[in-house]
């Protein structure tokens, strides 16, 4: 299928590899469909694309590039909604936020841990977890 | 919304497994006990508009980010892909 986006412009996306969120992603609750692109080759960075607003798109990494022993335990609840079955490929992704450092040019980029889109890579459903805010923090700062 | 007075120790149940109960009541707080399923995620307010506050700023952020994603030199300190849940 063909979808409009601000940033890519038409992109060509097959309609088994769109992610389907059973909950949009916290502020973003009308956005449930999303397609995962690359940012270039060798990039660790994926975009993760809304196909529901053109311009709406996230910069997610896998998280355990920035924090090794990043871990988690899935909600049950989290589970269920994902319907992660025995033999099913989980994978979390967490959301990148730039910021402008206040000495010189050079942006800052975080890693949202508290809150990781997880993804049923089997079924291709996802959704945004909110973990324990005194174990994971909502900026980790990386670069 | 539903709007119920309690007292202190007194409590409401939510279907058949959620209890909550009025703890302790003083000068403008008040406390709580929830007895729920494990599995049920249960957190403060302030949590989900964190991560809110913290998505909007994110989709916002990506309107420049784009040099930074391919300057930046990352540490990268695991070369292992997906953690599988356990």
């Amino acid at each position: 299928m063909k979808v409009e986006t601000t940033r890519f412009g038409t992109i060509e996306i097959d309609e088994g590899k769109v992610l389907n969120f059973v909950k949009g992603i916290l502020g973003f609750p009308n956005d449930l469909r999303y397609a995962l692109l690359p940012h270039k080759e060798n990039s660790p960075f994926f975009w993760l694309q809304s196909l529901d607003s053109p311009d709406l798109a996230f910069v997610v990494i896998n998280p355990s590039l920035i924090v090794s022993d990043y871990s988690f335990e899935l909600p049950e609840e989290a589970e269920r909604e994902l319907r992660l079955e025995e033999g099913d490929k989980a994978e979390a992704l967490v959301i990148v936020t730039f910021r402008n450092r206040q000495n010189g040019d050079a942006r800052s980029m975080s890693a949202n841990l508290l809150g990781p889109v997880v993804i049923n890579v089997d079924k291709r459903l996802a959704r945004q977890v909110v973990l324990d805010p005194n174990k994971y923090p909502v900026r980790y700062e990386f670069n | 919304m539903l709007i119920f007075t309690r007292k202190e120790g007194q409590k409401i149940r939510i279907g058949d497994d959620i209890e909550i109960t009025i703890l302790d009541v003083k000068k403008g707080s008040v406390k709580i006990g929830i007895r729920a399923p494990r599995g049920l995620a249960i957190h403060r307010e302030e949590v989900y508009q964190k991560i809110l506050q913290e998505n909007l700023s994110a989709a916002r952020s990506v309107l420049n980010g784009q040099g930074t994603l391919d300057d930046t030199v990352i540490r990268l300190k695991a070369h292992e892909a997906p953690r599988k849940k356990e």
